[in-house]
């Protein structure tokens, strides 16, 4: 779905960002992308849409290549969903806002409707439908980009840092949100610091550095590598590291709390 | 905005004219500039804009003063056009093409050398109040910052297929709405948390702020102004008496 | 024990809104404490911090009842000036609290403003950018700084004030978890050595945990939960209101549940491990 060849990009201060990334996502697949601030994330992500082209190597997107497509086509089948929400509301209304891409895109009046009282429901945000999107809380309104994003059915959506900000009963329901797109056949990305809330979902792990892939895996595998993280400045889930100390236990670390619960009691019972 | 950002934003610089005071900076400028006024011919001019080239250059800042002057060709071109016009004086309308040229020169080579910080010194010798020198400050600080949050901006719209530079002169300013709201928007809001900011560090606590660093004028800035002001003295007597060669 | 921080029955209304963001609030904090604020997004939390460093009611004017006492002099009768220099506040966005072009002059900017002199300002500049670490950045400007020494450069501007209380805003929102632990860190250090009490408002834990002494909860404006980290997580109710609990502390609380860990104090993840090894064996 997704093919990065040996892409190098340097910004204007001469800053290497990207640096021989090669990477290839399936459609399908749930992605996770960590590393500390600076490692190149960002700059990945914004490769993928065509806001950034690279200075060598190249990156395809369904099999077409970024820079024979503009931005517009890209975000068709691909939505980003930025950190920072303040930096795209802009409509008198939250029914607008949604309908804004969806206009954009060449949706029927009918389709942009329809596509827009989904969003809101499966978002929770109908009451604010004639609301100013400006009135919504922090949580809110990170909700409402995605509705924004979801809406014009993309087929891969990419999440960039989703939980800042966010506190923990909006982030169980970030990670519904992200199991219901994955349960739907969706290609997901999700750019995160928060290795806590990555951990349960089990995503495929890729780990950035300076600019490089440094690891890349199923979660179980890549989070059990303590130099790897280490090296790349990544936390380790608390799970794992539980695992890890206990020295003996089941071969994959626990997913969650109940499944160490359930191990413990086991070795427990005689 | 290539225009302004290459020209008149400073960047960090390690030359022996960057370490100047700001003042003495300042100065040389302001001589400059008046020079360019007393010029009557344009081989004065001539004189007067290869002194501050050899400025430019002792600043280690001569590409870009060039690359300024260029740019600024392209205006005195149209001076220059417009005066011909009026006056069919080919000796007026070069002078009057070039002086343009000169005064910008004069300008930018001041503000290129002069951080932000030294720029608010100046602005405390010569007693402005300290709001507006503050609210000066600020402005240059996140003028950055604001760019930032345009780029920002803009990869998020075009992200939701926004295409800036599709249809006609209506539709591209149209067009615009998208960026320009969330940029007030965040401006509005980064001003209110500057604001909080400000007075939880004892913003207008007393009504003469003391400062961390010393701006004194040393025996080298005295130096350099004093030779400034003599060299002007004296180009200014030759362009006056000694030289009133009517040359064109 | 002294108390730096004594809230006393406060309320406060937001002009324009139909009901109160704090309500009947109590707090007693000892001086030399960390304290964790949590609660869901909304709860109130940013106003009752602003009740703290007198940004109410000085800028932000509404009803206000009950007192809030700052080293025991009211915030409502103390003066910003007097304020800025006993608590200070550490805004969540670094960007929106550095003012100035290079970080010295940055770290200054608030002892300029209350007019100290010269050497003495150089001596407490040197100081807090010595503590934060930061030295090899004096003269950066600000947009050459990561997100993670900005945060610093503003926490070396708000000690360089000398306060007793500091107050953190969601300091690791925007930090990755290694430069987000060097600040839990940090503020243990600065805890130690300074002696300086600090209210850290965070929706994470897992990291503040280990050097709290108390944990707060706040849910619609009111205090809903208070005690120290272990009680308030081993309890059930902190999940409803939003709080993050670690996933070693759930596990930990269940296993204490069936008796068969201790839960007498919160454990690390290896400290966890060593203790199921033992009663595994």
């Amino acid at each position: 779905m997704i093919r990065f060849d040996d892409v190098t990009f340097v910004h204007q201060n001469g800053v290497r960002a990207l640096d021989g990334v090669t990477l290839e996502v399936r459609a399908g697949e749930t992605v996770a992308i960590v590393g500390e601030n600076g490692a190149g994330k960002t700059t990945l992500v914004k490769h993928v849409t065509g806001l950034l082209k690279p200075a060598s190597g190249r990156v395809l997107v369904d099999g077409a290549d970024t820079k024979s497509s503009s931005t517009a086509q890209l975000s068709r089948k691909v939505g980003v969903a930025f950190q920072n929400p303040d930096h795209q509301l802009f409509s008198e209304t939250v029914e607008e806002e949604m309908s804004f891409a969806l206009k954009n895109f060449g949706f029927s009046p009918d389709l942009v409707a329809n596509r827009v009282s989904w969003g809101l429901e499966l978002f929770g945000l109908e009451e604010y439908r004639k609301s100013s999107p400006l009135v919504l809380s922090g949580g809110e309104k990170k909700r409402l980009t995605l509705a924004c994003i979801l809406a014009w059915d993309p087929q891969v959506v990419i999440l960039d840092e989703p939980t800042v900000g966010q506190d923990s009963i909006q982030k169980e329901k970030l990670a519904g949100t992200i199991r219901m797109l994955r349960s739907t056949g969706k290609t997901v990305v999700v750019v995160s610091h928060d290795i806590e809330f990555l951990w349960p979902i089990q995503p495929r792990v890729v780990v950035m550095k300076g600019g490089k892939v440094v690891g890349d895996g199923p979660a179980s595998e890549v989070m059990q590598d303590r130099e790897l993280l280490e090296s790349a400045r990544v936390a380790q889930p608390q799970l794992v590291e539980f695992h890890h100390w206990l020295g003996r236990g089941p071969e994959r670390p626990f997913v969650d709390p109940l499944e160490a619960r359930r191990w413990v009691e086991g070795g427990m019972r005689p | 905005m290539m225009w302004i950002s290459g020209g008149f934003v400073f960047r960090r610089g390690t030359s022996a004219y960057h370490k100047l005071d700001p003042r003495v900076k300042l100065l040389i400028s302001l001589l400059m500039f008046v020079a360019t006024l007393l010029v009557k011919a344009v081989y004065e001019m001539a004189v007067v804009i290869a002194f501050m080239v050899a400025v430019a250059a002792v600043a280690t800042v001569l590409k870009r003063v060039l690359r300024t002057m260029a740019f600024t060709a392209l205006f005195s071109a149209f001076i220059f056009g417009v005066n011909m016009l009026a006056t069919r004086n080919l000796f007026s309308s070069t002078l009057y093409a070039t002086r343009f040229v000169a005064i910008v020169v004069s300008t930018s080579l001041f503000f290129i050398t002069t951080s932000p910080d030294e720029l608010e010194q100046v602005m405390k010798t010569f007693r402005f109040p300290r709001d507006i020198v503050f609210a000066f400050v600020t402005a240059v600080r996140f003028i950055p910052v604001m760019m930032l949050d345009t780029i920002q901006i803009m990869d998020a719209q075009k992200s939701r297929g926004l295409e800036l530079e599709k249809g006609n002169i209506l539709r591209r300013v149209r067009n615009m709405i998208p960026i320009l709201i969330p940029l007030v928007v965040n401006s509005v809001v980064r001003s209110g948390e500057l604001a909080e900011a400000m007075e939880s560090r004892a913003y207008g606590a007393v009504p003469r702020p003391t400062s961390l660093v010393a701006y004194r004028a040393g025996g080298r800035d005295v130096a350099v102004a004093a030779a400034a002001v003599l060299v002007f003295a004296l180009t200014a007597y030759s362009f006056y008496y000694i030289l009133p060669l009517h040359l064109p | 024990m002294t108390e730096i921080l004594k809230i006393d029955g406060l309320s406060f209304k937001y002009p324009d809104s139909p009901r109160k963001a704090v309500s009947d609030f109590d707090l007693e904090i000892p001086e030399g404490e960390i304290v964790a604020l949590a609660g869901p997004s909304g709860c109130g939390k940013s106003t009752l911090l602003r009740t703290v460093n007198g940004l109410i009611p000085h800028m932000y004017s509404g009803d206000y009842s009950g007192d809030v006492l700052v080293a025991g002099t009211s915030v409502k009768g103390s003066s910003m000036r007097d304020l800025a220099q006993n608590v200070g506040f550490l805004f969540q966005n670094p960007e929106n609290q550095i003012f100035m072009f290079s970080v010295e002059r940055d770290v200054a900017f608030g002892l300029e403003n209350l007019g100290v002199p010269r050497a003495e300002m150089r001596k407490r500049v040197d100081e807090a950018i010595d503590l934060l670490g930061i030295s090899s950045l004096a003269q950066r400007a600000p947009h050459e700084l990561s997100d993670g020494q900005k945060q610093r450069v503003a926490l070396a501007g708000v000690l360089a004030m000398r306060p007793r209380l500091v107050i953190l805003d969601e300091p690791m929102s925007l930090l990755d978890p290694k430069t987000a632990s060097e600040l839990v860190e940090l503020v243990e250090k600065l805890r130690k050595e300074l002696g300086t009490t600090f209210v850290v408002v965070e929706h994470r834990l897992d990291l503040l945990v280990k050097h709290a002494d108390r944990l707060v909860v706040m849910s619609s404006g009111r205090k809903v939960i208070e005690g120290s980290p272990r009680e308030v997580l081993f309890g059930d109710e902190a999940e409803s209101y939003g709080v993050s609990v670690p996933a070693v502390t759930k596990v930990q609380r269940m296993l204490a549940d069936d008796g068969a860990v201790p839960r007498d104090r919160l454990m690390s993840p290896p400290e966890l491990a060593t203790a199921v090894r033992g009663a595994l064996r």
